[in-house]
């Protein structure tokens, strides 16, 4: 008969297209929940981030900071690009949208005639520069999904250390801003040099009455490094609970095409079914009405 | 002195680590030990990487494993210390520590690397800290 096979392979189909809605469905729930816990990440570093910025406008009122190598403004020739893809897939858009503002940052620095050097995170960015032929300056795996404060470290070290050797005019870090579980925004920050207008506004420590050991030139070399650190690991903190979000909203949409894939065969092969019936009932009516004649 | 108190607050990179009201605070600048009580004057100090001592309230011990970090006593008394990373010394975890030590010792052993020995630095820190 013709119809039991096709009903065979409707069933198959059915069978693979719900396992696949299983693992989607898992991948959904732990993304969910992992979001949770990237947002509480990015929300207990804040305060350090926060503190390390009082103290050093606290000590850049009475103090020339503008003079600290991570500050100065030079003509730009060399630019370094960071960016910040993740190492997994099937994150929906995240990867495409951060590699689009990558790459205009990329057009935008090589069309007034600067050198570029590319920083990557993550393999899947990797991967897509690799397959453009560009080759980049570093690359750092494995890092993305839970960033800890030692990567944002080695990443600010060896970008602000070319910056002050001067191999570097200019750093930018392209991340994925969380706005919120439903938009994320892919967005570039201009990472180096440090702003002078970053450090106004504070309120200046009476330097009769504080006392500052080492002095106060030498506590700022040590802490606007660390300011710059905690800009970095605000941004990879921020990437991975995008990643996140991204993930499960993907997922989610693969959950409910799944649904509704196996819900249309299944009513294919009920159809199928159906006609298959119907053409034995006529058949067997068929051949009793000419046993009768 | 003995009623007067002041508040501390231990802030690493990766979150809020320790809030409490201390009576003595003690802790590694770079420039030697250096220790607080309530009323000292303002300061900025730069903490080498070490372990810093908190007496509580209550008279107890609190010590924090400190990297690269920075103490901040405030003129209205309050101190604030900011590190890269700080631990407790009861959330440490030892044997990871000893063990990450031993792994560190061995890759020392056949080079001499500016940022093995600082790593070495830190987990020695733990140890000392987690044995108490």
């Amino acid at each position: 008969m013709p119809g039991s096979g096709q009903i065979r392979q409707l069933k198959r189909r059915i069978k693979s297209v719900r396992s696949t809605q299983k693992i989607t469905r898992a991948m959904e729930m732990i993304a969910a929940s992992r979001i949770l816990k990237a947002q509480a990440r990015v929300r207990s570093a804040r305060p350090y981030a926060e503190q390390i910025h009082e103290v050093i406008k606290g000590l850049a009122v009475s103090n020339e900071v503008r003079q600290h190598p991570l500050l100065q403004q030079r003509e730009v020739q060399r630019v370094a690009v960071l960016v910040n893809t993740s190492d997994r897939g099937l994150a929906g858009a995240y990867n495409a949208n951060i590699l689009k503002v990558a790459e205009r940052t990329l057009r935008e620095e090589e069309a007034a005639g600067r050198h570029v050097d590319l920083y990557v995170i993550g393999k899947k960015g990797a991967g897509y520069f690799a397959y453009r032929g560009r080759q980049a300056h570093r690359i750092w795996q494995g890092i993305s999904d839970t960033p800890a404060i030692e990567d944002a470290t080695e990443i600010a070290e060896e970008v602000m250390a070319r910056y002050t050797e001067t191999e570097l005019d200019r750093a930018w870090l392209v991340y994925t801003d969380f706005k919120s579980s439903l938009t994320q925004r892919p967005t570039r920050m201009e990472l180096l040099p440090v702003k002078p207008t970053e450090f106004e506004g504070g309120s200046e420590l009476p330097t009769a009455e504080f006392i500052f050991e080492p002095d106060q030139a030498e506590l700022l070399d040590l802490l606007i490094p660390r300011y710059v650190e905690a800009k970095v690991f605000h941004g990879l903190l921020e990437s991975a609970a995008s990643e996140h979000a991204s993930r499960q909203r993907a997922m989610k949409s693969a959950t409910d095409n799944a649904k509704e894939v196996a819900s249309n065969l299944s009513r294919i092969m009920n159809q199928a079914r159906q006609e298959q019936i119907t053409t034995e009932i006529s058949e067997i009516v068929g051949g009793a009405e000419a046993l009768n004649e | 002195m003995t009623d007067a108190t002041m508040p501390l607050e231990v802030v690493s990179a990766e979150g809020h680590v320790l809030s409490a009201e201390i009576t003595e605070l003690y802790a590694r600048g770079v420039e030697g030990e250096i220790g607080i009580l309530p009323g000292h004057q303002p300061a900025v100090v730069a903490l080498d990487v070490g372990a810093v001592r908190a007496v509580l309230v209550d008279g107890s011990d609190q010590r924090i494993a400190v990297h690269r970090g920075v103490l901040f006593v405030g003129d209205d008394g309050r101190c604030i210390v900011l590190a890269d990373i700080a631990e407790l010394a009861s959330d440490i975890d030892l044997a990871r520590a000893k063990r990450q030590q031993r792994i560190l010792e061995e890759r020392l052993a056949n080079s001499s690397d500016a940022s093995l020995l600082a790593s070495l630095k830190k987990q020695q820190l733990r140890v000392d800290l987690g044995e108490g």
